[in-house]
This record gives structure tokens, sequence and C-alpha cells, in this order.
């Protein structure tokens, strides 16, 4: 199963395992990680679970949906090029080493 | 599996007086955290679950503490009807009505006339230098952006308002008054007619609302799930954003200092919104049943026991909100549980962010000069499943 790993706003690296076929938040609320609130509980509903995907890794994870595209704009913390929700990411083996960084906040 | 109406073996019994709730719940809330976190409540008949990390652990847990409560009065007054589905059910009618309420539909399709809306109420007691602003102004604003988003151009504010006031009390009719189940059949008979009519129009002409979504759903909802779903939308969407509205106006004419800050520096109105509604929930609770037995705050409970989950207490959780009796626009950002969690999640929330926070309170007080709270105006709010204030008294200067 692919290794995920999300860095913190303080720099602080939490390597999770994600579940293949399962979602990005799913692999951070289950494994605690702070930061990542999900409210909704990934319907893509209330925009606290927002991850930017680091650089190196825009192209494999994609660009956002629709629905999420939307949603973005209504972050707490500022969109960027590289940001998404991450109730909307698949996970798949493919992804073996991604690292997202956290936002400042979520709500 | 069948409802259990009675205490989950172990889980402690406290006696509470609704009297008392609905006058003023947080003192037994408070209790309750500290002493019995879940407890069986026999005059509420269901189990309060009172902890904010034990209502987030079950919000996140659809598939054991189900909505699909048995013998709840909402179905019988309403119907069958999202808030009480599971996934994927419940999935399948949400995907149809959500998407005029999400918030760049809100920003795009309705924020204009939710603008209209409020600067025609405030026109007509801007000149008499006095009003309640629950009964003059947040409610008939409620209602009357609710028939925008809905779709219900052949109703007025004054039909929504009182097809919701029927349905909530049939809602909260345990006294089994026939005279309240009577006002609330007479209610949804009409609003079934008016959503009949508007579904006619929107097959035809699509216009962006609710009713126009669930009729074009990519999966099929019948006219019936449709008629339900809005009775659900009407009977809550009136007092959830009248009630942030009234606590959140009210709390700021007593804080002055607050106030001046809000007024200097409008980006604050997001953050009084969201405090707002941590402090005083419009919702206090709802309720859930689990599908299998289930241990949760200490208490094994079986399949079938009727569980209350009561945000309005996890929003007091002293553990996550310091000083958590305060109103206080300041305090760190945690998020609260004022719009419920998981697929539940509060679907008319950015509808009521932008209502609220972004049009009515800044257009209240910026137009109403030198508003205060009238003089010897008496605090009037009340509710636990449901709390806000029934009137708001207040003057201003028409000079």
């Amino acid at each position: 199963m692919p290794i995920v790993i999300f860095e913190l706003p303080d720099g602080t690296q939490r390597k999770v395992t994600a579940g293949s076929g399962t979602v990005l938040m799913q692999a951070a609320v289950s494994n605690g990680v702070d930061g990542i609130v999900a409210e909704c509980g990934g319907n893509a509903s209330c925009a606290t679970c927002h991850v930017y995907v680091d650089e190196r890794h825009g192209e494999l994870v994609g660009p956002p949906n629709d629905v999420e595209d939307e949603m973005l704009d209504f972050t707490a913390a500022e969109r960027r090029p590289t940001s998404r929700l991450s109730c909307q990411v698949q996970v798949s083996d493919a992804l073996d080493g991604l690292v997202v960084h956290i936002p400042e906040e979520q709500v | 599996m069948s409802a259990l109406t009675a205490a989950a073996p172990g889980a402690p019994v406290v006696d509470l007086d609704l009297a008392e709730l609905r006058d003023d719940p947080y003192p037994a809330y408070a209790e309750l955290r500290r002493t019995a976190p879940l407890a069986w409540v026999p005059s509420v008949g269901r189990h309060l679950l009172t902890r904010y990390e034990d209502i987030v652990h079950a919000e996140k847990l659809p598939e054991v503490f189900s909505s699909r409560e048995k013998g709840s009065l909402l179905l019988r007054t309403v119907g069958p009807n999202l808030l009480r589905e599971d996934d994927p059910e419940h999935r399948r009618l949400r995907a149809a009505a959500e998407p005029p309420t999400r918030p760049r539909q809100v920003r795009d399709l309705w924020a204009g006339a939710f603008e209209r809306n409020a600067h025609a109420l405030l026109d007509r007691i801007a000149g008499r230098g006095e009003a309640d602003l629950i009964g003059d102004f947040a409610e008939p604003l409620a209602a009357a952006n609710l028939a925008v988003v809905l779709g219900l151009r052949n109703a007025s504010a004054d039909d929504i308002s009182d097809w919701s006031r029927a349905m909530m009390a049939a809602n909260g009719n345990y006294a089994d008054d026939p005279d309240i189940w009577l006002r609330a059949e007479g209610a949804t008979r009409a609003i079934e007619e008016a959503v009949a009519e508007m579904a006619e129009t929107a097959r035809r002409e699509p216009d962006g609302s609710v009713i126009s979504s669930m009729v074009h759903a990519a999966e099929p909802v019948t006219l019936a799930e449709i008629q339900n779903n809005i009775k659900v939308i009407i009977g809550g969407g009136v007092n959830e954003p009248r009630d942030v509205f009234g606590v959140g106006a009210q709390a700021l004419l007593r804080r002055p200092a607050v106030l001046d800050r809000v007024r200097a520096d409008p980006g604050l109105w997001k953050r009084v919104f969201e405090e707002t509604a941590r402090w005083i929930s419009p919702i206090g609770m709802y309720p859930r049943q689990l599908t299998q037995d289930y241990e949760i705050a200490g208490v094994g409970l079986p399949a079938g026991s009727r569980v209350a989950l009561v945000i309005a207490s996890g929003n007091r959780d002293e553990s996550v909100f310091e000083r958590a009796d305060e109103f206080d626009i300041d305090r760190p950002q945690r998020p609260h549980l004022a719009f419920g969690g998981g697929p539940h999640f509060c679907m008319g929330a950015w509808v009521a962010r932008h209502e609220v926070s972004a049009l009515a309170w800044p257009l209240v007080f910026s137009r109403l000069k030198g508003l205060r709270l009238a003089e010897g105006a008496e605090d009037c709010t009340e509710g636990w499943v449901f709390r806000g204030l029934t009137s708001l008294n207040v003057t201003w200067q028409t000079s």
C-alpha cells in the first residue's frame, strides 16, 4: 500500500500508509493527522480538508474536479495552484511517496 | 431493528426537566459532560451524548449511528426525507438537492435577490425608529431568501414562515396535541401543491433552484421525494438563519467594543458568524439510532438504542474551547459542531453564511444608525432542540 507524507505547517512530517481505493482525507483522519478537519466526511461540502500538493507531485495527482474547484474558492487558507481537497484525491499505488502540505487553517 | 425506548444496561439515568432545558440547557450539559457524558434522560427518551470528541466520533460513523430513527416525529410530519436516511439513499437525494446551495451558486445566483430582500424589509422599518429584529426582519428575510433558493416563486415569505412554524411545532409535538397535527397537515398539503406547480415549471424552464435541480437530477427523484425534502428544508431553513442572526446581533449590541471592531473591519463578520453558531447553536441536538451494539463514552449500547448528539453541548466543551461559555470572536479557530458533521453536514451552511454574515448583519448595522437594545427589553432566548431569540426589540435614530 502507498505511503503518503503530510507536512504540517510547522514543517513536521507524518508518514502514513494509505489504503488503495480510499481517499487521501481518510488516510489523514484515520491516522489522526492534525489539521485535516473534514467536517462533511468526504462529500466536498465543507472545504475543511484542504491541502497543497507538493509541487513535485502536481502532475501525479492532477487537477481538481468541478465541484471541488468551486469549493476551493472558499477555503479558510488561501487557494494556490496546488490546492486540492484531500477527500477528492483517490489513493492509488502511483501516489507512493506523495507529499502534501497542510495549510495553517481549515475553518 | 426495533427502537429501544429505555436506558441501555449500565447507562446512567439523569432526570432533566424539559422546561429548564428550554430556559437554559447549558448548566445541565456542563454537568453531564463532567459526570455522565452518555446518559439516559427519561424526559427526552434518548441517551444524550454531550462531549465534543464523542459527538465527532459518532458523526463520522453513520453506519453505526443511523439517521433512520424509528418513530420520529419528523417522519410523521413530512414523510420519508433525506435527514432521516442513510447513504446511499441519502446521497442520491442530497446530490440532487445540493448544487444550488454551494457557495459559488449562492454568490452568483442568489446574493442579489438576498440583498434586495434585506433592503426591502429595512425600507419598511427604517423610518419607525424601533422594531423587533426577529419578527420584523430576520424571520421574513430568512423566509423570503428560502423561497428564492428553493424556487417557490408561488409562495410568499409569510407562507413559508407559517408553514415552517406549523411543521416545527409538529416535530416537537411530544404531547400529541391534535390541533398541532392538523395545522401541520394543512401546511404540508399546501407545500405539496406549491412544489408540484413549480416542479412542472422547472421541468420546462430550469432556473437553478433546489426544486429545479431535483427535477433535473442525474439520478431520478420522484415528485413525492421532492415535496418531502422541500418540507424538511422549509422546516429548518427559516429558524436557523433567523436564530443565528438574532443571537449574533444581540451579542454585538451588548458588546459595543466588539461591534466597533467589526464595523471597522468587515472581514470579522465571518468570525462573528462562526462564534455565534458555536456559542448558541441554532440546532442543539439531533437523534441517531444504533444499527449494532456499540460502546461509546464508556457505555455499551445495544443495537436499536436511541442517542441524541447534543452539538450545543459539544460546542461548550471546555476541553476543546477555553472559557467555552463566553462569546469571543478572537478565540483560536477550532471546528465547531453547529453544522453537524459527516454526510449530513448542513446543506444550508453556505447560504446562511452569506445571507447572515455577508448581508444581513452588515446592512442592519450600517442602515439603522445608533442601533441599540430597547430600554428594558428582556432577553428572550429559549429552546434546547432549537435555540434562539423569540424577539429582539431595538431602537435607532431616524433623523
